[in-house]
Order: C-alpha cells, then sequence, then structure tokens
C-alpha cells in the first residue's frame, strides 16, 4: 500500500479529495494540457501532503460502537465492515449513525519509522 | 464538531499540494495557468460532493463570476468560428453562396443558422472538386478498355478458341480496371460518356462470359474440392441476376447469386481455417472424437465435408466452458457478495490510520488515528478514534 518513493501512503487518494484530485488531473490528461508523469508527481505529493496536514492540524477526536460483520488483515492493512456503527464526537455534541461503515486503515508505525 | 474543520483543512492541503507541485510543473514546462486550473477543477469538484462546507463556497461570488464567463465564453468563440467558415465558404466557392437561397425560411439567420445549414456542403465538396480526375479516370479505363478489347477480339480471330485463356487474362486485367472506377462511377452528376463505354465493355464481357464459364466448368470438374474459381469476377457484375455458372447435382448448369457465392466461399474459409489448425488435431481428445463422429455422419449425409466446418467450431465454443470449469466455489457468488459490500461500504467510508487493534473473544477494540471519515455525505477528519466493536 506503501509508494515506495515517498514512503506514504496512497490510502487517502480512495477517500473524496483525492478522487475529486485525480479526476480533475484526468481532465487535465485528457485535455493533453499535463503529462500522466506530472499527474504522479502530482499525486505523490498529494499523499504525503494529506498525512502531515491530518497529523498536524487535525485535533478533533472520535469514538465509535457498532458490530462488527467482517474484518481483514492482509498486508498490514486492517479493513473492518462495521454494522450499525454511531460516532461521537468528542464534544460529544453530535452523533451520527450510519448502518454500514468500512474501514480500511494501515499501519501508524511504518510512516513514523521512513 | 470536526465536520467544521473539514473544509480548513481540506484547502490548506489543496493549496500545500498546489504550491510543492509548482516546481514540478515549472519543470515540465507547463503553463502556471495549467496549475490555476488543477486548483479550480479540484476545488470545483469537491464543492460538487457537497462533503462539507469549503473556504471558497462562502463567498460563493467570485467562483461564480468566474465560471458563468467562462461556461459562456466557448459558445461564443464557436459561434465566431462558424461564422468565419460560413464567409470564406461563400466567398470562395460560387456554389455554396447560391445554396442560402433554397433555404428561404429565416432569410435573418446570420450565425448559426447558415453555419448549420452549410454544413452538409462539406462532404459534397470534395466530390465537386474530384469530379475531372473521376471522369478523367474512367475515361483512361475506358480506353483501356478498347484496347484490351480489341487485343482480344484480334486473338479470338486469330487462334479461334484456343485464345481463351489469353483473351480471359486481357479480360481480367480491363475488370479489373473496371472495378476500381467502378466504386467513383457511383457518385451524382457524373458524366454519361465513361457509363456508355462501360456499358459497352459490359456487353463484350457477357459475351466472353459463356466461354469463361465453360473453362470453368472444366476446372471445377478437375479439382472438384478445392473449388471457388476466379475470384475476380464479381467486381462489375452487380447488374447480373447470376454470377457465376455452377454445374447442379443433376449435371445442369444453375446461376449462382452473389449470396450464394459469399456463402461458398464462406464455407471455403472455414474449412481453410479448419486445415489451418491441424484439422482438428489441437482440439481436446473429447471434441475431436465427437467431431470425428459427426463428420462421418455429414459425409454420408450430404457430400461436402467442409459444410460442417463452422458446425463444429460453434459447438465446441458452446461445450468448453462446461467442460473447462473447475467448479469450486471460489468461481462465483463470493465475489458477486464482496463487490456488493464494497460498493455498499463506498458511501460510507473511513480512511485511517491504525495504532492498536485489540481483541478480546469477539470484542475488539481499535485505535486510530489521523483517519478521514465519510458517512451519509458528510465528511469528518479525526486525529484519534477509538472503536470498540463485537463480531
Amino acid at each position: 500500500m506503501a509508494t515506495n518513493s515517498t514512503n506514504f501512503y496512497d490510502l487517502y487518494r480512495h477517500g473524496s479529495l483525492g478522487v475529486t484530485l485525480t479526476d480533475a488531473l484526468d481532465d487535465l490528461i485528457s485535455a493533453e494540457r499535463i503529462d500522466p508523469q506530472l499527474a504522479i508527481k502530482v499525486l505523490g505529493q498529494f499523499d504525503r501532503i494529506v498525512a502531515e496536514s491530518l497529523q498536524e492540524k487535525v485535533k478533533a477526536r472520535l469514538t465509535f460502537k457498532g458490530s462488527l460483520d467482517t474484518y481483514r488483515f492482509c498486508d498490514e492493512v486492517w479493513t473492518f465492515l462495521i454494522k450499525n456503527v454511531t460516532f461521537k464526537m468528542d464534544n460529544g455534541a453530535s452523533t451520527v449513525v450510519a448502518d454500514k461503515v468500512k474501514i480500511v486503515s494501515c499501519s501508524a508505525k511504518r510512516t513514523d519509522e521512513k | 464538531m470536526s465536520n467544521a474543520t473539514v473544509g480548513a483543512v481540506y484547502d490548506h492541503i489543496i493549496n500545500e499540494v498546489i504550491n510543492s507541485v509548482r516546481v514540478d510543473f515549472e519543470e515540465n514546462g507547463v503553463d502556471d495557468g495549467v496549475l490555476e486550473a488543477l486548483k479550480k477543477g479540484w476545488q470545483q469538484k469537491l464543492s460538487q460532493l457537497n462533503v462539507a462546507q469549503f473556504p471558497w463556497d462562502p463567498k460563493p461570488d467570485p467562483p461564480s463570476a468566474q465560471s458563468a464567463p467562462a461556461s459562456a465564453a466557448p459558445p461564443s468563440a464557436v459561434q465566431a468560428q462558424q461564422q468565419a467558415a460560413t464567409y470564406t465558404q461563400s466567398t470562395l466557392s460560387p456554389q455554396t453562396s447560391a445554396q442560402p437561397l433554397s433555404h428561404p425560411g429565416n432569410p435573418h439567420a446570420n450565425g448559426n443558422g447558415i453555419a448549420i445549414k452549410q454544413e452538409p456542403l462539406g462532404p459534397k465538396e470534395p466530390v465537386i472538386k474530384q469530379e475531372p480526375a473521376l471522369a478523367y479516370n474512367n475515361a483512361n479505363a475506358a480506353r483501356g478498355g478498347m484496347a484490351a478489347q480489341r487485343a482480344a477480339q484480334a486473338l479470338e480471330s486469330q487462334y479461334g478458341p484456343r485464345a481463351a485463356a489469353s483473351i480471359n487474362a486481357i479480360q481480367s486485367g480491363l475488370v479489373s480496371q473496371i472495378g476500381s472506377a467502378a466504386p467513383q462511377g457511383a457518385r451524382p452528376g457524373q458524366p454519361q460518356q465513361p457509363m456508355n463505354a462501360q456499358n459497352v465493355q459490359q456487353q463484350q464481357y457477357r459475351q466472353n462470359m459463356q466461354q469463361r464459364h465453360q473453362q470453368q466448368m472444366q476446372q471445377h470438374q478437375l479439382h472438384n474440392t478445392n473449388g471457388l474459381p476466379t475470384s475476380q469476377m464479381d467486381g462489375p457484375s452487380d447488374g447480373f441476376e447470376g454470377v457465376l455458372m455452377q454445374r447442379g447435382p443433376d449435371g445442369k448448369p444453375v446461376e449462382m447469386g452473389r449470396v450464394d457465392i459469399d456463402n461458398m466461399m464462406h464455407a471455403q474459409m472455414m474449412a481453410r481455417a479448419k486445415q489451418m489448425e491441424g484439422g482438428g488435431l489441437m482440439l481436446p481428445l473429447k471434441e475431436a472424437t465427437r467431431h470425428r463422429g459427426v463428420a462421418s455422419k455429414r459425409d454420408s449425409a450430404s457430400g461436402p465435408s467442409q459444410v460442417d466446418g463452422p458446425d463444429d467450431d460453434f459447438k465446441e465454443e458452446r461445450d468448453s466452458p462446461d467442460a473447462d470449469a473447475i467448479n469450486s466455489d471460489l468461481d462465483d457468488d463470493d465475489d458477486k457478495d464482496d463487490d456488493e459490500n464494497d460498493e455498499d461500504a463506498s458511501a460510507h467510508m473511513m480512511l485511517c490510520m491504525y495504532d492498536k487493534v485489540q481483541r478480546v473473544k469477539n470484542k475488539w477494540k481499535c485505535t486510530l488515528k489521523d483517519g478521514v471519515l465519510t458517512v451519509n455525505n458528510r465528511e469528518y477528519v479525526f486525529h484519534k478514534a477509538t472503536g470498540e466493536y463485537e463480531w
């Protein structure tokens, strides 16, 4: 899961931020305004910056409960499928309920070791 | 709540990414405007997802004002181009300038209307341009054809039937010439003269047909299995009812139409293809034996062995999936479940790092960090999350 060149996970590319970036890059590539190589570089930078920003800029905490439907541990990546989840934000003001959530989680240690 | 911070964090990430790749863009010689376009496109797409309130959204005036001219600009540019196109077209060629008169429906139409009407003229123009060359071609073909016919006639008068082969050779050359000229001749507005010449040739050709048929019959009888003679015959003879004569089962010649010939050729090709593959030697043993059984049955029933070529191929395709299938549980159903889960969950997804994942019997405890969570079309970011769930 880790990109070898930068040692950051490309995990966040699958989030909305990464998907929209990929879309925007795709548009530019198909319009032949940039090179695919350049787009790959941009995504590499994105991997790094997302990881750093989430570490440094975000202070929010979150707890959640639910019933685990599926768990999977493969190549140091945990995948959980949890049903009937309740998320509680740290200030307790709001809870969010979802019938099904998929969690994809990479090891935090590997990025620390870099 | 952490959703409020999402916009700020994402904005920060976007700016960071854009700034950090600016050097790469410069190194690649890509314009700074493209980088700005990337940023705009990225922000726009994020806003469309509507997963959070973004800092570039609350003040919607600048973006919308920018996007409005952007969306309005292309049509006007296109219009201008179209107008330019109409002007050059109408000034350059007299035919096109006459064209609007035949459409008096909206005489005031200035930009789009005329441009659309004139579009059909585009494909016509090459025809007009080609016409002289076309007539020249046909005339050439006709001239060549005359010479060839004269030569053929001379040969025939001198040597009689013995010269049939060389006459055929001359005729075939002529036929191919006509064949190449014929598709062009199908255009409208073509001069009448070449057409006449062609007709003359076709009459001559018809006369010579009989001779050739006799020759073909002989060939056909000699090596009946390897049939399909004279492929050049089907070129110009669209006007004929039957293109090829074949000796029927009762010994009488039977006229064959183009479809018949096509079928024959197809059967031949399938048989050849079969031969190339080793005549079924490479088939699985089961198939090979079945094939032989079927073939022998067919042979006894209805003569030509190549008829069963395509049939067997189809059968092969139909049977092989069953024969090759492992019928393992891994092959089916499981995948479908997984896909279903993935699709369902993709709307609600958490991407994060894990610090600890612990399990005691069926109780799980996880410590996660640096995550992005998308639930119910809202996006949340967190620094730390703890989850407890039972399996």
